[in-house]
């Protein structure tokens, strides 16, 4: 972006001017992006204080559908069941990243090419495939069950997606299979370019492999953790398809209803299009604000280190 | 001086853009759009075969038709009406949250001086057309102006594998009694009586709703559903159905494991591979397990009553029903249309494509002793009868019932506690 503010000399003996075209080059972009992305963020901010079946005329009510909102004890218990998901759509993807990261770069392996897209792939699928193929592990006699059983553990062999204690941690685990890969590959790139001197000096001081990665990898891992963290999280509040397809109004009863399946209920099957909004706002300001306070903290951090 | 020299010709060539695609061609011919949900590759011909005898007796007329998945339809409606571009007739779903909705927003046209034209009220039950009906704006459901006409129906019941009843010496039970201690027998012998998944949740609405018919009356349920003054859910009918759910569930009345089964696949095959005896569906299955199975070797009856009644209530109703969009310019074509697709020659050939029409079907076109002249039949004794009880979801929340409905089942929640979460909704959804 710096090159487009720079002044550019545009005529030998005239002084410099600003450069304006570059902007007409932003501009079809920029046309689709208000269009499609600005706009109807505006608009649900707008209905969101209106009282909207989504196709009546809009009658404004102020604030009436946050006030609502604030004891609706299906959207809290809802937010809740994404939060519960982040661990799986966030923490385990990140730990497992890191293991997979430490196993991948620090061992001359074989074939790594192949493992890492390999490990990749969950990740680039289809939300929709996914809950397919997973729908199917979890049957009664899907593969998942079919396992327990030869292993002798077949006493824990249930229907997972209608079970309302695991429900939830298999919709959580597949969130994890899916998520691995990004984190995976964001730390494999962040590895590589960490300074290999700094291990030989850690070997130098008698650091076994966990203490190369504490002190070296991690630390060295910083940025791209905040990355994989910040998207992973916004994913998480996001969740939608995952669950539409694996447990459809995030059954069984409301044991995996997340606030994006909810504001789609509200929206297109009750056709309460305003309080809908109101819900899509609030978790837009939640996402928002967390993304914010992460980013901000890690560059504060980031600064008084520098300093 | 750059962006205006370079612009110039694109806004000149963008006026020409639209000056070409603006209306060309429109003075005699007339386009009647069609929306429906006839997705399935072999219902092309179906309907090209109707359009092309509705063109040909209309000349100049051309049917534009686009097929969306019920889900899709449901969904796209409300937008596509309220343009005037949109389709002149389409398939609407019924209930509040549909049909009623369109109405309230004044999206579409009362067809009640077409149905005297037409003779459509002589078609099936008025009892069905109650369904198509709402009083002007949409205030009340079940009564007042007629807006839509449907011309395929369902039924809820159980299909059986025949052989099975045969191996225990058991035959179609004629009360409710008997239904259970068929079930009992079944349960001594390790048979499953009723395949059922609860995965996808609306199934349960359909287990639950076979119950509900068994303790409640029409008027109760007719209250219920079209939100009459007196309507409720918190009656000793409902509660009782609920007790007995709750009752198959831990007497091993369903396939094991069904919280987890989902319908398309686990459920549909469970009955298809014979590991249960009988499955409580509608009768939109019958095409498929006319296809899967011996037409002879699987039968359909209804969940007989407590007092053996000869026709028992039975869930069902008519499919979604076409309509006519309130600002279109060609309302008496769209008649004339809706006339062909809910008429007695479309009817055959809904019939010969597996679906139930709803209007009688022709005898000779039913061999006894198969699945189709099971199905046909109990149709026609519910639909002769005004014997037809209603799905729930037309009047609370679907998301709702389905959450409260995997609770009961689940056993999270008592029946008591059931029906009083079920009631509080409904209150609160009356909004």
């Amino acid at each position: 972006m710096q090159s487009l503010f720079r002044r550019i000399r545009v005529d030998g003996n005239k002084p410099y001017v600003r450069a304006y075209h570059p902007y007409l080059f932003l501009l079809p972009g920029f046309v689709i992006y208000l269009v499609f992305v600005l706009l109807p963020i505006a608009g649900t901010l707008r209905y969101s204080f209106y009282d909207w079946t989504g196709f009546s005329e809009p009658i404004y009510i102020g604030i009436d559908n946050y006030r609502r909102l604030l004891s609706d004890r299906d959207f809290w218990q809802a937010l809740s069941h994404n939060f519960f998901f982040s661990i799986f759509y966030t923490i385990l993807p990140i730990m497992l990243g890191l293991f997979l990261t430490s196993l991948l770069t620090r061992s001359r392996l074989r074939g790594l090419a192949v493992f890492r897209t390999g490990l990749f792939i969950p990740q680039i699928m289809s939300p929709v495939v996914v809950g397919i193929i997973w729908r199917w592990m979890f049957q009664l006699d899907g593969p998942i069950n079919q396992m327990l059983n030869t292993f002798g553990l077949g006493h824990l062999a249930r229907p997972w997606l209608g079970d309302f204690t695991f429900a939830p941690v298999a919709v959580g685990i597949v969130g994890t299979w899916v998520e691995y890969g990004l984190a995976m590959v964001l730390f494999i790139a962040g590895a590589q370019a960490i300074d290999e001197d700094l291990y030989d000096a850690a070997k130098v001081f008698g650091a076994n492999a966990l203490q190369q990665f504490w002190y070296v990898t991690l630390p060295g891992l910083r940025q791209q953790i905040l990355v994989a963290f910040v998207i992973t999280f916004i994913a998480s509040l996001r969740i939608f398809d995952l669950v539409f397809v694996l447990t459809r109004q995030g059954g069984p009863g409301k044991a995996t209803t997340v606030a994006s399946i909810l504001i789609y209920q509200e929206a297109f099957q009750r056709n309460r299009a305003g309080y809908a909004s109101a819900m899509a706002v609030i978790l837009t300001l939640i996402i928002v604000t967390i993304s914010g306070i992460v980013i901000y903290l890690q560059s504060r951090s980031d600064q008084q280190e520098a300093l | 001086m750059l962006v205006k020299r370079s612009l110039v010709p694109l806004l000149a060539a963008l006026c020409l853009v639209l000056v070409l695609s603006g209306p060309a061609g429109a003075q005699d011919t007339v386009t009647l759009t069609v929306w429906d949900n006839f997705t399935r590759e072999a219902e092309q011909e179906m309907i090209e075969a109707l359009h092309a005898e509705f063109e040909a007796a209309h000349p100049g007329v051309t049917i534009v038709r686009e097929s969306y998945e019920t889900s899709d339809l449901t969904a796209l409606l409300p937008l596509a009406l309220s343009e005037t571009t949109g389709p002149d007739v389409a398939m609407i779903n019924q209930g509040i949250a549909n049909m009623g909705a369109l109405v309230q927003a004044g999206l579409l046209l009362p067809l009640d001086d077409y149905a005297e034209q037409y003779g459509w009220l002589d078609r099936y039950a008025e009892g069905l057309h109650r369904r198509n009906r709402f009083t002007e704006g949409g205030e009340q459901f079940g009564e007042g102006n007629l807006y839509g006409v449907s011309n395929t129906a369902e039924v809820v019941g159980l299909y059986y594998h025949r052989d099975i009843f045969e191996e225990h010496g058991l035959s179609i039970p004629t009360t409710f009694e008997e239904f259970e201690s068929l079930a009992q027998t079944l349960i001594d012998a390790g048979v499953t009586p009723i395949v059922f998944g609860s995965l996808d949740g609306w199934p349960a609405i359909h287990e639950y709703g076979a119950l509900q018919n068994v303790y409640a009356t029409l008027e109760e349920l007719d209250a219920l559903i079209f939100r009459f003054e007196d309507g409720t859910f918190d009656t000793e009918a409902n509660l009782q159905a609920a007790q007995k759910l709750v009752e198959w569930v831990n007497n091993g009345y369903f396939s094991e494991g069904f919280e987890g089964m989902d319908y398309d696949n686990a459920t549909t095959s469970a009955f298809v591979n014979r590991q249960g005896a009988m499955w409580l569906t509608g009768s939109w299955m019958s095409g498929t397990l006319v296809e899967q199975l011996d037409e002879e070797s699987v039968g359909f009856f209804l969940l007989p009553d407590l007092e053996g009644s000869e026709v028992p209530l039975a869930t069902g109703g008519v499919g979604l029903a076409y309509g006519i969009r309130a600002t279109s310019e060609h309302a008496d074509l769209a008649a004339e249309y809706i006339d062909l697709m809910t008429g007695p020659r479309a009817a055959e050939l809904l019939f010969e494509q597996g679906y139930l029409p709803a209007v009688a079907v022709d005898e000779e076109l039913l061999t006894e002793g198969t699945l189709t002249a099971d199905v046909v039949h109990a149709w026609e004794a519910i639909s002769a009868n005004d014997k037809v009880g209603h799905y729930l979801d037309w009047t609370i929340p679907y998301d709702e019932i389905v959450a409260s409905l995997q609770e009961l089942l689940g056993g999270q929640i008592t029946p008591e506690e059931f029906v009083a979460q079920v009631q509080t909704v409904y209150e609160e959804s009356a909004e």
